[in-house]
């Protein structure tokens, strides 16, 4: 049967559009029970015995939640116990309509098969159809939509025994269903009946009317304005539109980043609880710019939201004030208020719950690890259990007249301070997909066992013969390159990179190549690694392993003995590595000069090689930084990390690292020449003036002059900057250096037209060498494999639209991966101190502050901030000079630079953010500084700065 | 316009029985033959009729669209025509046969139904200057079998009557920015009054006499003809010759005086029957174009 369904809708160019869409009904559609003999179906979904242990409904019944129950008890609704479902299609396009995210999970809760939840297409059943009538909203419509396939499914299932109960939130649905004498209850009301399953209870998301007991009546924000009044607003610009980003140090501080027409973008500073107005980190926001003689500056106080639960009332004003007055010294920055949200951009957020302190009270406060979001209230019975434990909250709502914004327990991820837990947050808290790959996934692997087959013979060039090695560091799984050197007849010398040919094995749009995409690449932690492609290719398939035949995409250059290119050629091949190395162990068989095999022959020219390459690369004006990296010892039966040391680089790691930056930079230019509009290179844009200064003042206070004019300028004053008996001075400020640069991109060459890399003073590079930990790489792979003719292409690799949108994600994956890995080393560091009791350790001042300076500590890469001011007591005087800068400490005065001894111990009074706590014990000042170890540091304040 | 070949015997065979009052049919001179009206068979347009007079049939879809009003009269809306004489009707239309038909229907109709005495037009404006609805009508000959102008007039009507153009309201904001704001209640919509909207009598002289609804033979026999708009009142409200031959200044009062008379007959029971179908809501049995 043939219906059409007709609205009005307004285009975008402001006209009004009437659509007629054709709707057709049908009377195949089943009831999917297993207890129905009237439907014809193949296979059922309920069962006929659907029973779950209630004291409201003893009986066999199925349920149907309607659209609101589904959009905020989702938490519950996922819960195993919870099966017999069925989801109506009104509701199901409703949730699509409402949340992506929600919508996501029911589309998974529907598809586990033990969740036994029906859809059932009541939009075309042509019983439970209805159509709009004259007066009714869309809601309305939708509402006795679900009345009329609840009906239909009461009556059919009548016969046998089954009963459908209706779950809303809603009391006039709730009311109509009744008259229509259905079986209806409220979400909260079933879920507390569930008499085997009390736990429940603590996921259930507030409904209004609970919502409208806990708080105060008092309001204590102003009211949000209506989306329609925003979007006028931003039209007309009284409003502006941005992203909420709230302050890590300071809870009253936050500021909105408004996207400007073209690369323009402002920001905007926002101070206070009332024009904060309840937006959280990561919302997007519509703003309203205070009069300009109300702008003030960004506070360098820290402030903590970690007094007990305020009881609404707020009595932050004197810490308000506080923040005024020390923000009204400067000149004020763009100010604004927050007047309604656009977009909430809530996700479930890990922490730790706050019990409280009345007995008996099953509200508390929870408190996310992450600073920047509020603490929630949520409400719970098994406080005493969630104690000590990670647990997930997600917020269901914030009330202008509620101090907290309100929301629910959802899991717990385990003890606080075990590893696993640790683990599980921090890659939760970067948003590093980390989810066991899928069934679906999965299917798109090679079938095993595999070989390489004469089909695959015939493109490729057979490089079998050659003496390919790989060198790579101790313990690596995922060899994603290997190299050979060998002398030709005409003198010349032929280099070969070998690069894993993973685009054979992940082809374009498919599930597999989906996944990486989003995963954008592997993550290293502490004695962990998250994969980006199934562990059958990153370990086996795609490893250049030894004495194994694979697959590979070669760089072959011919090159004079002075390292000048003469002829590149790019090839997919098959290569058999002879050997892997470690760098240890490739410089023992370079530096031995009793070995005279292939192997070795080979990594001598390739050494030979790289040195020049190096010089010459080094007198163009790349830049060599510093920055520490540690490596834990790891014990290989509690993986407790035992000891730590700042990694060793050989020559062999730069003799590796050269001829990567060689093959990308041949890659660059040869798809670059090829797709001038949708190469998909790296930049490493020049950082502007101003990010040198403090590296300038620094210099300049060991009077060291240091050039910044161009890479190469620096580069050249680095290298002849140093100060006599002070070993460690260069080091230091190539680390100040490093501090000062930009991010590298990824960008798509059609949308962007600066191209340099900075760091490596080259006009073009890109990723081709490692395509197994980076996604990036797999797409320079398909484009040079279409430059080469090796493979064929496909529409989204040449769409710059499609490519930028994957550089976004690429760059903001391997920025949230940079962070989960320092977050993971920092973890491992506190680890370490927790088993070492307190040290007392010899460091540098790396920075100086108002009231702290920052210390790095050389034996463990450790950097930390030591406190001079305190909350509780009067702290000594302090007098900071923003030129030098100095910060002068009763008679004390530190630059940077100063040595100094600090003790180090692991502060763990705040389970949640554990610190490395510092304190000073030389230089010596009374009152400040702390006698050397055994002596329990004072209350002061340090944590690790990330 | 499509022609028939016609012999000088029927012709005068014609011409005896006009004198008589007896057509070819068995009509009288100021007889129309059997029409039919039918609205909504559309949905995709927001108001449409289909009207076939004997074997003359014409679709019409009207399609309201917000556009800026005429910068002469800034408080009106207006209605734009468009005929589509498509190849369906006769062979003659085929390829661009039909376009200078289609544009000498067009710019009658606009002269017709284009003006405020028949519409509300100040009704149709949302913002003075700015916004306005603009009726875009569409007609389409489905098949042609004479007096093009008296069925399409009458589908006009009928589908002017059947539009629902949603209601819409301005939104302002302080800053003087202006905005359409659509009701999302699909129900809530503005009708038109047709009270007003005239009806096209094509009379056509036929010897010394002349004819209502004339056929192709009988437009044959026909030197030339007038097509007179004619209200509900019985206002004539456009009066057009068409047709190579001339009418001498008596006849044309004669004329109009008879579609004065016929007009106002016509109106009486197209609105009655409008109204019936209207009444019946979603109970109407549709026939659409098969039936």
């Amino acid at each position: 049967m043939l219906k059409s369904k007709t609205f009005v809708k307004k285009t975008r160019a402001g006209g009004v559009m009437k659509i007629v869409r054709e709707h057709y009904l049908r009377d195949d559609i089943w009831c999917g029970s297993e207890a129905c003999r009237e439907c014809k179906q193949e296979s059922t979904v309920l069962q006929a015995d659907a029973c779950i242990e209630s004291n409201l409904c003893p009986y066999p019944h199925y349920v149907v939640p309607d659209t609101n129950v589904v959009l905020h008890q989702i938490d519950v609704l996922e819960d195993p116990v919870i099966r017999n479902v069925i989801i109506l299609q009104t509701v199901l396009q409703e949730v699509r309509h409402r949340s992506a995210p929600v919508y996501k999970r029911l589309k998974d809760m529907i598809q586990a098969k033990e969740k036994l939840v029906y859809t059932f297409t009541n939009e075309h059943h042509r019983e439970t159809y209805i159509e709009r009538e004259q007066g009714e909203s869309a809601n309305d419509r939708n509402d006795r939509a679900i009345r009329v396939a609840v009906k239909w499914y009461s009556q059919h299932l009548k016969a046998d025994g089954l009963k459908v109960v209706l779950l809303t939130d809603d009391q006039g649905n709730k009311e109509k269903a009744e008259e229509n004498s259905l079986v209806v209850y409220k979400f909260d009301e079933y879920v507390k009946n569930l008499t085997a399953n009390p736990e429940l209870v603590d996921r259930l998301a507030l409904s209004k009317d609970d919502k409208a007991e806990i708080i105060s009546s008092k309001v204590l924000f102003p009211e949000h304005l209506p989306l329609s009044k925003i979007q006028s607003g931003i039209k007309s610009g009284t409003f502006l539109q941005g992203t909420f980003k709230a302050s890590r140090d300071n809870y009253l501080e936050a500021t909105v980043f408004v996207q400007g027409d073209g690369a323009e973008s402002t920001e905007v500073l926002i101070q206070g609880l009332q024009n904060l107005n309840r937006a959280v980190h990561q919302d997007v926001v519509a703003v309203q710019l205070l009069p300009r003689n109300q702008w003030v500056s960004p506070s360098s106080v820290v402030l903590q939201d970690d007094g007990a639960a305020k009881d609404d009332d707020m009595d932050e004003d004197e810490e308000e004030k506080a923040l005024r007055i020390s923000a009204a010294e400067a000149a004020g920055k763009p100010t604004g208020k927050i007047v309604g949200i656009i977009k909430r951009n809530w996700r479930p957020f890990c922490g730790m719950l706050n019990v409280s302190q009345i007995k008996e009270s099953t509200r508390h406060l929870f408190t996310p690890a992450d600073r920047r979001i509020p603490r929630i209230r949520i409400e719970t019975r098994q406080a005493s259990t969630l104690v000590g434990q990670r647990i997930m909250v997600a917020i269901d709502g914030w009330p202008k007249n509620s101090r907290y914004p309100n929301g629910h327990f959802v899991r717990s991820l385990g003890s606080a301070g075990e590893k696993g837990t640790e683990e599980a947050v921090l890659l939760l808290e970067h948003d590093v997909p980390h989810q066991a790959f899928s069934q679906n996934v999965l299917s798109f692997l090679p079938k095993m066992p595999w070989g390489i087959t004469p089909e695959d013979m015939v493109k490729r060039q057979d490089l079998r013969h050659l003496t390919v090695c790989s060198v790579d560091p101790p313990g690596c799984t995922d060899i994603d390159d290997a190299l050979h050197c060998r002398e030709l007849e005409n003198g010349n010398l032929e280099v070969g990179v070998h690069i894993a040919d993973v685009s054979h094995f992940i082809r374009p749009g498919n599930a597999l190549d989906k996944e990486a995409a989003n995963r954008g690449t592997t993550v290293y932690l502490c004695g962990k690694r998250i994969d980006m492609v199934p562990e059958l290719l990153s370990s086996n398939l795609c490893s250049l392993r030894s004495n194994v035949e694979r697959l590979a995409f070669s760089c072959i250059w011919e090159m004079n003995h002075n390292a000048e290119i003469l002829k590149t050629q790019f090839t997919k091949s098959v290569i058999n590595s002879k050997a892997s190395l470690t760098y240890a162990e490739a410089q023992m068989r370079i530096d031995d000069t009793n070995k005279k095999d292939d192997i070795t022959e080979s990594l001598r020219g390739l050494n030979k090689l790289a040195k020049i390459l190096k010089r010459k690369r080094i007198e163009n004006g790349a830049l060599t930084l510093s920055s520490l990296e540690v490596r834990f010892h790891i014990d290989s039966e509690t993986h407790d990390p035992i000891d730590l040391q700042t990694k060793e680089l050989m020559e062999t790691n730069s003799m590796v690292e050269e001829f990567m930056l060689l093959a990308n930079i041949s890659v660059a230019q040869k798809i670059y020449d090829e797709f001038p509009d949708c190469a998909l290179l790296r930049k490493h844009p020049a950082p502007p003036p101003s990010n040198y200064d403090i590296l300038l003042k620094a210099a300049k206070s060991m009077n060291v002059e240091i050039h910044t004019d161009s890479a190469k300028a620096l580069a050249d004053s680095l290298d002849v900057a140093k100060v006599d008996g002070f070993s460690y001075f260069n080091t230091l400020l190539r680390i100040l250096a490093t501090r000062c640069m930009m991010q590298a991109v990824y960008f798509c060459s059609g949308m962007d037209s600066d191209f340099h890399h900075y760091g490596l003073a080259s006009p073009i590079y890109t990723h081709f060498t490692s395509p197994i930990r980076r996604y990036a790489d797999i797409i320079v792979h398909r484009l040079l494999a279409v430059a080469i003719g090796a493979d064929i292409t496909y529409p989204d690799l040449m769409d710059k639209h499609k490519q930028s949108a994957l550089c976004n994600n690429l760059n903001y994956r391997h920025k949230m991966s940079q962070y989960a890995q320092r977050a993971s080393v920092a973890f491992h560091t506190q680890l370490f101190f927790k088993s070492r009791g307190i040290l007392n350790e010899e460091g540098f001042v790396l920075f100086v502050r108002k009231n702290a300076i920052i210390v790095l500590i050389p034996k463990f890469g450790l950097e930390g901030t030591v406190f001079f001011d305190s909350k509780d007591k009067a702290g000594p005087s302090l007098v900071f000079d923003e030129e030098g800068p100095t910060l002068k400490v009763e008679q004390t005065t530190f630059h940077i630079f100063d040595k100094v001894k600090v003790t180090i111990s692991l502060d763990d009074s705040n389970i949640q953010h554990q610190k490395i706590r510092m304190a000073l014990t030389e230089p010596v000042i009374p009152g400040v500084s702390v006698a050397a170890p055994d002596v329990e540091p004072q209350a002061k304040k340090p944590k690790v700065d990330h | 316009m499509a022609t028939v070949k016609v012999s000088e015997a029927e012709k005068v065979y014609i011409l005896h029985g006009i004198r008589d009052d007896l057509r070819v049919d068995g009509r009288s001179c100021e007889d129309y033959r059997h029409m039919e009206v039918e609205t909504d068979v559309v949905s995709n347009t927001d108001g449409s009729a289909r009207v076939s007079l004997g074997h003359t049939a014409v679709l019409v879809g009207i399609k309201a669209e917000i556009g800026k009003p005429r910068p002469l009269v800034p408080d009106e809306g207006y209605l734009e025509f468009f005929v589509d004489c498509s190849a369906n009707a006769t062979p003659e239309f085929e390829g661009r046969g039909g376009e200078e038909l289609g544009i000498e229907l067009s710019n009658t109709l606009y002269r017709v139904f284009n003006n405020k005495n028949s519409i509300d037009l100040k009704g149709l404006c949302i913002s003075a200057g700015e916004h306005c609805w603009v009726l875009y009508v569409d007609v389409l000959l489905l098949q042609c079998d004479g007096n093009l102008y008296d069925a399409i007039s009458v589908a006009i009507k009928a589908a002017l009557f059947n539009t629902k153009i949603p209601r819409v309201h301005m939104s302002s904001d302080d800053e003087g920015g202006k905005e359409v704001e659509l009701s999302d209640d699909p129900f809530d919509c503005v009708r038109l009054s047709v009270e007003n909207v005239p009806c096209i009598v094509t009379l056509c002289k036929v010897g010394h006499r002349h004819v209502v609804d004339a056929t192709l033979q009988e437009k044959a026999c026909s030197v030339a003809s007038l097509i007179i708009a004619v209200t509900h009142r019985g206002t004539v409200t456009c009066v057009k010759k068409v047709g190579g031959g001339s009418l001498d200044p008596e006849s044309i009062f004669e004329m109009t005086e008879a579609g004065k008379r016929v007009g106002k007959a016509l109106h009486a029971p197209l609105m009655k029957l409008l109204q019936q179908e209207e009444s019946l809501g979603k109970k109407r049995e549709k026939v659409g174009f098969l039936g």
